[in-house]
């Protein structure tokens, strides 16, 4: 199958703290796959994510998506390849003080032009829109809803119909379930799921309990320290791997 | 397992010496210097004649060996009684491991051996005296020797009986129960006294500085005609304007409020798009952005700094005496204060929606829009309310120059000594500040 995203030697230095978080990493992920992310924390995980749609700007390699270098972009070419990755988040991130259906539309803004968008003036489709994604994750009785009266679960659920808003054909997510119980995990993870079998949309997610990878992840890459220590499928990591990826003296915690 | 502390863990004799001479010498010249500060002190109150004109310590001849001994010995007791700071500063302290060592018995040896040194000093001098030893030597110089030498004996003396009587020794500072030990109160560490006493001396500068003097507070008494033509206000002019003015009190309360509103509303008109600019987490993305920060925030503090009064006078000239020059200078003055509160309201803004925002390919205004405003909004109005709070109660100050409204009703009746209609106006005041002060305390309340 295609490639849809390809790193190739992607290196992340920190200057402040003179912190190496990624350390030469490569690896290819095909179209529509769901990809697992797991090591521990401080391992570059999220560094690694972020460098993908450069919140964090690499300080060498490439990212290719789609056929194109995203560490060359400039300016609007940039928002323009952003527009196409979603991303979620461990804190979801949204705007406490504004309403659900704010923050779902404010995942449409990489397509309404600037001047329209400063006034707040969304078009009927991009409301239809909105409608439909908090439909799909079970949402739509909390359209007018402040977002901190929701719960964690609930408020992950408006962070991914934000995400589809964009209408992505990757889908970055950052610890998406630490912050919440095993069993509203769950139910977050299915809706990304969904997403990637229904949609075809490519996922990388990262992810604190490896049993949630073997249960969630096609694929999962391990990093350590900034270095990919293992790839392949989950269910090639045994007790071994697991120490070698979370060190010695790590037991596995469930959760079911 | 926990760790035994190892009590008797004591730092290597080789160590210990140097040890104990450095933080001698240390403690030396900690009472040196405290000698000096109070001498200074002294001549401060007292204008002795030991600190000349520029300043400096200037001691007569016999003086000096009285201040070299006397600290030497401060700092040798200090040293023998196992308090020292020199010691702690070296990082150690002394460990007891016999009894106490008596005071009186110090003292005792100390009075001994200082005779013993004074005698050495004099037979050397003597024999400098008689053989001329050594002969570039004035005799200034060889007594001061003599001197030296006696009180090195001293300080051998003292520091080896303070290790073989009472038995201190030196060990690391760091208590080996430090862990299970409680913390000592912060006035018993050595930071906590270093503080508390600059604390007092910047206090003390400070007495003297703004020239405060009790004394002088003890002429209240010549202020009881003026506390009582206060206490029976004259409410005549409340509502009838006072023919001099051609403005009552009422009126003119009316015309400060209505000033502190217009300038309030325009200004942060104003100042909301500038905030932008003078927030350092907005304006980081490259180096002209980070320039526009730092002028932005220039802007606002220069303006902050100039007075309002000084506004109000620029802008009575400008566009005359009156209401409408003590609005404009509110005008600038909030601008700048609200610019700047808002600035850190932008500031501290959860960078977790900007972030969000950002990745759905926003550009950098729709950022601003739709993950900082949101944020902020609530807090600038609040802002916003307690600064017409304080707008009223500057124009009151305003109208002393040109302003108008309350104030220069207020100015005109103080100019004139009407003490009754001084407090008439002043109750006005008070009551609509209170009023205005529960308002927006109520109204923030409800935003936050």
């Amino acid at each position: 199958m295609e490639d849809h995203l390809i790193v190739e030697h992607l290196v992340k230095v920190y200057e402040r703290g003179k912190v190496l978080a990624l350390n030469d990493i490569s690896f290819r992920v095909p179209k529509g796959q769901f990809l697992v992310l797991i090591g521990l924390s401080g391992s570059g995980k999220s560094t690694l994510l972020r460098c993908i749609n450069r919140l964090v700007e690499p300080t060498s390699g490439r990212v290719i998506f789609d056929g194109v270098d995203i560490t060359r972009l400039h300016h609007r070419a940039l928002r323009l390849v952003r527009r196409r990755i979603g991303m979620i988040f461990q804190q979801f991130n949204l705007v406490k003080r504004a309403t659900v259906l704010q923050n779902v539309l404010s995942g449409r803004l990489g397509y309404v032009p600037t001047w329209r968008s400063l006034m707040g003036r969304f078009s009927r489709e991009d409301l239809e829109r909105a409608k439909r994604a908090l439909e799909r994750v079970g949402l739509l009785d909390k359209m007018y809803v402040r977002a901190d009266q929701l719960s964690g679960g609930q408020q992950q659920r408006v962070g991914i119909a934000r995400a589809l808003m964009q209408e992505p054909e990757l889908l970055l997510a950052d610890e998406p379930v630490s912050a919440l119980d095993p069993a509203t995990s769950h139910s977050v993870l299915k809706y990304i799921e969904e997403i990637n079998r229904d949609d075809g949309v490519t996922v990388l997610c990262s992810l604190h309990f490896l049993s949630l990878a073997r249960r969630y992840g096609q694929r999962v890459i391990a990093l350590k320290a900034g270095k990919i220590v293992f790839d392949g499928p989950p269910s090639e990591i045994d007790d071994e791997r697991f120490k070698e990826i979370y060190g010695e003296e790590a037991e596995q915690v469930e959760v079911r | 397992m926990a760790r035994k502390p190892n009590r008797s863990r004591s730092v290597e004799p080789a160590i210990s010496a140097k040890a104990i001479i450095t933080s001698f010498f240390l403690d030396w010249l900690f009472w040196g210097y405290f000698a000096y500060v109070v001498v200074y002190l002294l001549n401060y109150y007292w204008y002795t004649v030991y600190v000349d004109w520029y300043g400096k310590l200037v001691l007569p001849a016999w003086a000096w060996p009285v201040a070299v001994g006397g600290t030497f010995e401060l700092a040798a007791l200090c040293h023998a009684l196992g308090h020292s700071l020199g010691v702690k500063a070296l990082g150690l302290r002394w460990e007891r491991t016999g009894p106490r060592v008596k005071l009186l018995h110090l003292l005792g040896l100390n009075g001994a051996l200082l005779l013993g040194a004074g005698a050495f000093a004099l037979v050397y001098f003597g024999a400098c005296r008689i053989h001329g030893l050594p002969p570039a030597l004035g005799r200034e110089a060889a007594m001061g020797l003599g001197a030296v030498l006696g009180l090195v004996v001293v300080l051998g003396a003292m520091v080896f009986f303070s290790r073989a009587v009472p038995g201190l020794v030196l060990a690391p500072l760091p208590s080996p129960d430090k862990w299970t030990a409680p913390p000592p109160r912060w006035y018993r560490t050595l930071w906590g006294l270093m503080a508390l006493g600059l604390f007092l001396l910047i206090m003390i500068l400070g007495w003297h500085v703004t020239d405060a003097s009790l004394k002088r507070l003890g002429n209240m008494v010549k202020t009881a005609y003026l506390w009582k033509a206060l206490a029976t206000p004259d409410f005549q002019h409340l509502l009838h304007p006072d023919p001099w003015l051609n403005q009552s009190i009422l009126q003119g309360l009316i015309q400060s409020i209505f000033m502190a509103l217009l300038a309030t509303v325009f200004g942060a008109a104003f100042a909301f798009p500038l905030s932008f600019l003078g927030a350092r987490n907005i304006m980081n993305f490259n180096p002209l952005a980070r320039a526009t920060y730092y002028f932005t925030r220039g802007v606002f503090n220069v303006f902050r700094s100039v007075e309002s009064m000084l506004w109000a006078t620029i802008f009575a000239i400008w566009i005359g005496w009156g209401p409408f020059a003590g609005t404009m200078a509110l005008f600038i003055h909030t601008i700048a204060a609200l610019g700047k509160l808002y600035s850190e309201q932008v500031e501290h803004i959860d960078p977790g929606p900007v972030e969000a925002v950002t990745a759905t390919g926003a550009s950098r205004l729709e950022v601003v829009r739709y993950a900082v405003i949101p944020q902020i909004v609530p807090s600038c109005l609040a802002l916003t309310f307690y600064r017409w709070d304080i707008n009223v109660r500057m124009s009151t100050v305003i109208g002393l120059v040109g302003g108008g409204g309350i104030g220069r009703v207020l100015f005109y009746y103080k100019q004139n000594t009407m003490w009754h209609q001084v407090g008439a106006v002043i109750l006005t005041i008070a009551l609509v500040v209170w009023a205005l002060d529960y308002i927006s305390g109520r109204v923030r309340e409800g935003m936050v």
